[in-house]
């Protein structure tokens, strides 16, 4: 046999032999998860049956119940807000203190390996200790008010109008530094000479910024929004823990709804189609994420080489 | 202005800039280690206090110390186990991590000389990554319960070990490919076969690499709390969900036990993504930022 015919056998054997725990566990672990959502979909069951294989056969009525449920298009849109909100909080704050920290002083190290520090923080933990700071009589309040002169006593939490805002902070504490640390990457690896021969022709530095440095960080910049969105549409935590949906449904965003309807009102079937929409929905994003992210992970590896 | 001026002013803004979000950034946690040393009257004063007058321990005594010896502090309930939960939450983390980098490193190696993955496919394993978990766990724990995985660790190691695959096999990847092709051509004609080749000449050189992997991806898992949260009951309970149950049915949160055991969950993992700090980014961003 002549080598490249061998080498192309092993190749193969490689092939199957390191990919097989990864198909094996998706089919035997997700794949009957996805069955039986798809199952739920269309049966209805309720914890008084049986046990889920003695559903009743509902045909598409639990999906055109879900796709005509104002709460769960609320949701919907709740969540994309959430998550468009917090995506350019966590890229505005973080890219503001890369540009302010990418270039070399003293305290540099110390300052990075403090703004780390929110995203290496569980999120339960978070939740748990933003409820105490947050109380209408806690010392956010109590920090704001010395600052303010008067009593500033914010609802945070039990406002409605306030709290999803509130999450959106939470979120930004939590996750800014994810930007951060891209932003700085993506700075430090910027060529060093379009920036110096702008500054001998004269140009000022906010020119220099939007006309040299912001295009040549694109893909970077696109990189760091695209993966928080994508982080920020699953967020659970951190809403759960301290709302869980209220007060009333304000912060009821997609992840909330479903489990709301699975263990609070056990309308397991109910949350399965949903589920299943929002999967759908997800994985286009996804896709569209993906296909971005394919482009842009080319000029990235050609930003990188330099 | 003169440039030193500008210079200073320049410096004058920056520092006072830098300084604000260091406050946001350390209040929180000064905050929860703060609680975590109050008694139960502080946690929730108005004014607020900032630092008990009147340090104390009980709240690391009663969650670490084992709540029955100190009933003396309310809120003693026999449901708590930290202990479980943190033998639960090492096990399970330590075993998915290890198992996630260690096929995650072959698959990458595969994938870096042999594409065995296309590169659509890279992409699309991370769906597995970055569709909603809360998509699937409904159903999933209904078939966990029907095959006796439900509230048992390797239900959790099962499901963690898929979800972080993708950040295994990016992040290996990302290192893999930096290793000359020259140093396995070497071994090859000194007549190693391809197991030897990535043990000893692969991973070895990118052995820091594989650590920073393990480590990221252990802080992932270790912070995860959806998936556990429905996926176990009493028996396969982990830290972050353990954390819920510092909960009276009348007096509400118990904040001071809860911030004691924050401390405890949180700090390490602090300290090993210090550590790491270098590598959080190529983590975090699949392995594409590689500086």
């Amino acid at each position: 046999m002549a080598r490249s015919e061998i080498m192309l056998q092993r190749t193969k054997r490689y092939k199957k032999m390191v990919l097989f725990p990864l198909i094996a566990s998706i089919m035997l672990i997700l794949g009957p998860a996805l069955i039986l959502q798809l199952y739920l979909s269309f049966n209805y069951y309720s914890i008084y049956s049986e046990g889920w294989w003695a559903s009743e056969w509902y045909a598409l009525d639990i999906f055109k119940d879900v796709m005509t449920d104002e709460r769960f298009h609320v949701a919907i849109i709740r969540s994309l807000g959430f998550a468009l909100a917090s995506t350019i909080g966590c890229f505005v704050i973080g890219f503001g203190l890369a540009l302010l920290m990418y270039k070399n002083f003293r305290l540099q190290w110390f300052y990075y390996i403090i703004f780390i520090i929110p995203m290496l923080t569980v999120p339960i933990v978070i939740a748990y200790t933003a409820e105490m700071i947050l109380y209408q009589k806690g010392p956010l309040n109590g920090i704001l008010s010395s600052i303010v002169g008067r009593d500033m006593l914010i609802m945070w939490i039990t406002n409605p109008d306030i709290a999803l805002f509130t999450v959106v902070l939470m979120e930004i504490w939590n996750w800014a530094p994810f930007s951060f640390i891209i932003m700085m990457a993506g700075l430090a690896s910027l060529p060093k000479e379009p920036v110096e021969a702008a500054q001998i022709l004269g140009a000022s530095r906010i020119k220099i910024f939007f006309e040299i440095q912001l295009p040549l960080l694109r893909p970077i910049i696109v990189l760091a929004l695209v993966l928080r969105f994508l982080e920020a549409m699953a967020e659970f935590p951190k809403t759960w823990a301290i709302f869980q949906g209220g007060p009333g449904t304000s912060t009821e965003t997609i992840p909330v709804l479903i489990y709301l309807n699975t263990w609070y009102y056990f309308d397991w079937s109910k949350a399965a189609a949903m589920s299943y929409i929002v999967m759908l929905m997800m994985v286009v994003i996804i896709l569209t994420a993906i296909n971005i992210l394919q482009k842009e992970n080319k000029r990235i590896a050609q930003v990188q080489a330099n | 202005m003169t440039k030193t001026q500008k210079q200073n002013l320049d410096n004058v803004v920056r520092y006072t800039l830098l300084t604000i979000w260091l406050l946001i950034v350390l209040f929180p946690l000064f905050w929860m280690v703060a609680t975590s040393f109050k008694p139960d009257k502080d946690w929730l004063a108005w004014p607020p206090v900032y630092w008990s007058e009147e340090p104390t321990m009980s709240n690391y005594n009663n969650v670490w110390g084992g709540a029955m010896e100190h009933t003396e502090t309310q809120y003693a309930q026999s449901i708590q186990k930290p202990f479980t939960a943190l033998k639960n939450s090492t096990i399970i983390s330590f075993i998915s991590t290890f198992l996630s980098v260690s096929f995650g490193a072959f698959i990458a190696y595969g994938v870096s000389r042999y594409k065995v993955l296309s590169e659509t496919r890279m992409f699309q394993l991370l769906m597995l990554r970055m569709v909603p978990p809360i998509v699937l766990v409904g159903p999933l724990s209904l078939y966990y319960t029907t095959i006796g995985l439900i509230d048992s660790l390797t239900g959790l190691i099962a499901i963690y070990f898929i979800t972080t695959l993708p950040y295994a096999v990016w992040m290996t990847k990302s290192f893999i490919d930096e290793v000359p092709i020259e140093l396995e051509q070497a071994a090859e004609i000194m007549g190693a076969n391809r197991w030897t080749i990535i043990t000893e000449v692969v991973f070895p050189v990118i052995r820091s690499g594989l650590l920073a992997t393990f480590l990221f991806i252990l802080i992932l898992t270790w912070s995860e709390y959806l998936v556990a949260f429905i996926l176990s009951k009493t028996d396969a309970v982990t830290l972050p969900v353990e954390l819920a149950k510092y909960e009276g049915s009348s007096e509400g949160r118990v904040y001071g036990r809860q911030a004691a055991l924050s401390v405890g969950i949180t700090i390490p993992l602090i300290i090993v993504g210090i550590t790491i700090r270098k590598h959080l980014a190529r983590g975090f961003s699949f392995g594409m930022i590689r500086k």
